[in-house]
């Protein structure tokens, strides 16, 4: 019979290879599928997309930015707006690089899967909203055009991304850029949250850690070189300013629309209370949101908790006559009035 | 440009201006126009409060000192009821279709002259085989299904699921899991029907992967008479009935653990890209119709889970009897391979009898354990027990069944990984039919059956050699 000790060995060492190979993230075969993004084509497409994003945001776009964007070293980067140029995608300027018509179509073809794909993640599935950019930016050099309309259609050809950013039609239109950066508010001016920029991914994280989305309703309290402090759907929120320079706003006019006090959730009422729903947050997306609009929670809709669970957590509602059960998490992002 | 593309290219840039909430609106004008409909034209009485029953029953079903205690003594009422309710009619059962209609069966094929093998096929193998699963299958089933039904038509399961959704949310599941478990106690297959409550994709499919990890009622005979052979025998003979059950509980709470580890693990990688959402409809209480559903239970779950086992276990039988009685060389094909396969079965501190007997009984775990005596006699080459080649058997008495274990040379530890083997190991080809046809996917059909075995397989190793490190 074999010996224990060596057959334990043996075994251990067998679990830490697979581990070595499939672990997530970290893994071999993960690691092998990151490192693709080294090759030729996918480095075009990102320096694309990234001199791109400098004409969108009117930002002026060297080789030295394409370089830090797409961590390469300058002569690399050099090489590859030669190469670029050559292929007639670019044109080199004084000041910069600029897209000819055929590299802006290039770059909106590949900009179009990047976001279509966010988008697909956010309703379809499951994946934290952290994951999402890592993943588009695999996904954006794999579908093919056909793979990419057949996405579209199974998701109901969404016009804007999960951080607001427009989703280029086929044909490669896309409406100018609107709203204007955060920090050119005034203090006391109300406004809407546009866009969430989702690079680079740790200040992504950070605004998303503090519940931040596109749709979210903001005031700014007070303004220093140190911090921005504002209240977001009435909570206040307090961010140093270079995370609150990756935010876009649209001013709010609309009286009614302007949230000064914190709003009341479906979570925060107790049992026996009744509340009137305001609205369901847009944080809250795709099929749980299509579930609880199914539900009947609708604005106007008027909900009473009935009972908690004996673990404490979900909370049964009464929405029109039926007892439904939520959990915390999805009643937080449901505003009542009390 | 003509005026159909100026609308239709006016219409292109207005979808920019609607932004997304165009669904929203959507059904929020759908349920504003039906609620001024009904408005209009339904009457409702004043008093609108929840019927007081309902209500009372709800504040003590949910209540935090009441709630898990009540449920777990509602589930463990079900799992008395079914065992000491199944223990006659299966007796019986066994007593007709295995002791008086086998041996008559072959007296007619004998008087029709059928040849040996004939016999031996369809007698001692298809014969056997469905009578045994017919017979320890059927009367537990026949309980627990309706007794289960009768709960749910109450309304009383989605009050489970409510209390048990903390638990389940923090493995990434769906609080209705609580009852595809429960079901899956009865049997995998009716198990795996259940999730069918569950609307949400990604939970859907965590609960139909982690449900044979469900002690079904085809496995616990098998632990019960393992653990009673090897547990019971540890200690003094007033001891040994708790600490055989003390085994046996001890499993099936382990397989719980492994429920929610590997439900935790499926959401956090392979299943992430699945969609998800929660919410629960509590209905409210009905009085049970105890005869519809008795009915309901009887057809939709016992007789159609019963019958796919028939058709499974039929073909079984002919398989364990022709692998005993074919020879190759000196030895029949079953020998054959245990001798082959029993270095591998040492190492993970089982032998080559067990793995055979999960091989060829992939139909059906109620016939595991006849499976094991029959083919520890014949490798063992014991006299005086057992009915010949091919022919499964069981015994009565625990300690003939021990005499004939340790004489096919088992210790406590292939007692031990037996047990974890039988929880750990692949469902059963029914569950495995059922799992293809709800999920349509052979992808998640093969998962749901290889992830269970290759971790008994790894588990079962770690323990022998620790095993014998330790202890031996």
């Amino acid at each position: 019979m074999t010996d224990p000790l060596q057959a334990l060995l043996i075994g251990g060492s067998i679990l830490l290879v697979v581990a070595v190979i499939f672990f997530p993230k970290y893994g071999l075969i993960a690691r092998w599928s990151r490192a693709k993004r080294g090759i030729k084509r996918v480095q075009i497409e990102d320096a694309l997309k990234h001199i791109y994003d400098c004409e969108y945001n009117n930002i002026p776009c060297t080789v030295q930015s394409i370089a830090g964007a797409l961590v390469i070293s300058s002569d690399d980067a050099a090489e590859l707006v030669a190469r670029l140029s050559s292929m007639g995608l670019l044109l080199t300027l004084d000041n910069g690089v600029k897209l000819t018509a055929d590299g802006n179509s290039y770059a909106l073809r590949v900009i179009r899967v990047h976001r279509l794909w966010e988008r697909y993640l956010a309703d379809e599935t499951s994946v934290p909203q952290t994951e999402w950019h890592s993943s588009a930016e695999l996904q954006e050099h794999k579908l093919t055009p056909a793979q990419t309309e057949a996405l579209a259609a199974q998701i109901g050809n969404p016009h804007f991304d999960p951080h607001g950013d427009p989703i280029p039609t086929p044909t490669g239109e896309i409406p100018p850029k609107k709203g204007r950066s955060f920090l050119s508010m005034n203090q006391g001016d109300f406004g809407v949250i546009t866009h969430i920029e989702d690079e680079p991914e740790a200040v992504f994280a950070q605004l998303s850690a503090e519940g931040l989305y596109v749709g979210m309703h903001i005031m700014l309290i007070e303004r220093s070189n140190e911090r921005v402090r504002f209240a977001a759907d009435g909570d206040e929120i307090v961010l140093a300013p270079v995370l609150a320079n990756n935010i876009t706003v649209e001013m709010l006019e609309n009286e009614k629309e302007k949230i000064v006090s914190p709003m009341d959730t479906l979570a925060s009422i107790n049992i026996g209370e009744e509340a009137t729903v305001l609205n369901i947050s847009k944080a809250c997306r795709g099929q749980q949101r299509r579930r609880l609009l199914d539900l009947g929670i609708v604005p106007g809709t008027k909900v009473r908790a009935e009972m908690r669970s004996a673990s404490g957590d979900p909370t049964a509602y009464n929405v029109r006559g039926a007892l439904v059960a939520l959990r915390k998490q999805h009643a937080q992002m449901i505003f009542v009035q009390k | 440009m003509t005026n159909k593309e100026s609308i239709l290219s006016t219409a292109n840039a207005l979808r920019w201006e609607i932004g997304e909430n165009i669904h929203d609106s959507l059904v929020e004008s759908i349920y504003k126009e039906a609620q001024s409909i009904t408005s209009n034209v339904v009457k409702t009485p004043a008093e609108k409060a929840r019927f007081n029953f309902d209500v009372t029953l709800d504040r003590i079903l949910t209540s935090r000192w009441l709630g898990f205690p009540l449920m777990f003594l509602m589930l463990a009422v079900v799992f008395w009821l079914t065992v000491e309710g199944a223990n006659v009619p299966s007796a019986m059962i066994a007593a007709v279709l295995v002791d008086t209609v086998h041996p008559w069966l072959r007296e007619i094929f004998a008087a029709l002259n059928s040849p040996w093998w004939l016999t031996g096929i369809m007698v001692d193998g298809v014969w056997l085989a469905m009578a045994w699963v017919v017979s320890v299958m059927l009367p537990p089933m026949a309980i627990f299904f309706p007794l289960f039904t009768l709960l749910e038509d109450f309304g009383y399961l989605p009050r489970v699921a409510f209390n048990m959704d903390a638990l389940f949310k923090k493995a990434g599941a769906h609080g209705k899991q609580a009852l595809s478990l429960t079901m899956g106690f009865g049997c995998n297959a009716a198990g795996v029907v259940a999730t069918r409550i569950i609307d949400s994709p990604r939970e859907r499919l965590i609960a139909i992967i982690t449900n044979n990890f469900s002690l079904c009622n085809g496995r616990w005979p098998t632990q019960i008479l393992i653990a009673s052979v090897f547990f019971g025998a540890l200690v003094p003979a007033h001891l040994a009935g708790i600490v055989t059950a003390g085994a046996v509980v001890g499993v099936a709470v382990l397989g719980i653990a492994f429920t929610l580890i590997v439900s935790w693990g499926l959401s956090k990688t392979i299943l992430k890209g699945e969609a998800s959402a929660f919410s629960l409809e509590l209905p409210p209480y009905r009085p049970p119709r105890i005869l519809q559903t008795l009915y309901t239970s009887l057809i939709d779950r016992t007789l159609i889970v019963l019958w796919r086992a028939i058709v499974f276990a039929a073909p079984a039988g002919a398989v364990i009897w022709l692998v005993s009685n074919i020879h190759i060389g000196d030895l029949s094909i079953a020998e054959q391979f245990i001798n082959w396969s029993n270095p591998f079965g040492i190492l993970l501190g089982l032998n080559g009898v067990i793995l055979l007997a999960y091989i060829i009984a992939i139909p059906a775990n109620e016939i595991v354990i006849p499976t094991v005596l029959m083919l520890t006699v014949l490798s063992a080459k014991l006299s005086g027990v057992g009915d010949g080649a091919g022919v499964m058997f069981e015994l009565d008495e625990t300690n003939a069944v021990a005499n004939v274990l340790q004489a096919g040379g088992w210790t406590f530890l292939t007692g031990l990984n037996l047990m974890l083997f039988s929880l750990l190991h692949n469902p059963c080809s029914t569950t495995i039919y059922t799992i293809y046809k709800e999920t349509k996917s052979v992808k998640w059909t093969t998962i749901a059956s290889i992830l269970p075995v290759v971790m008994g397989i790894v588990i079962c190793f770690f323990v022998a050699q620790l095993y014998r490190l330790i202890i031996q």
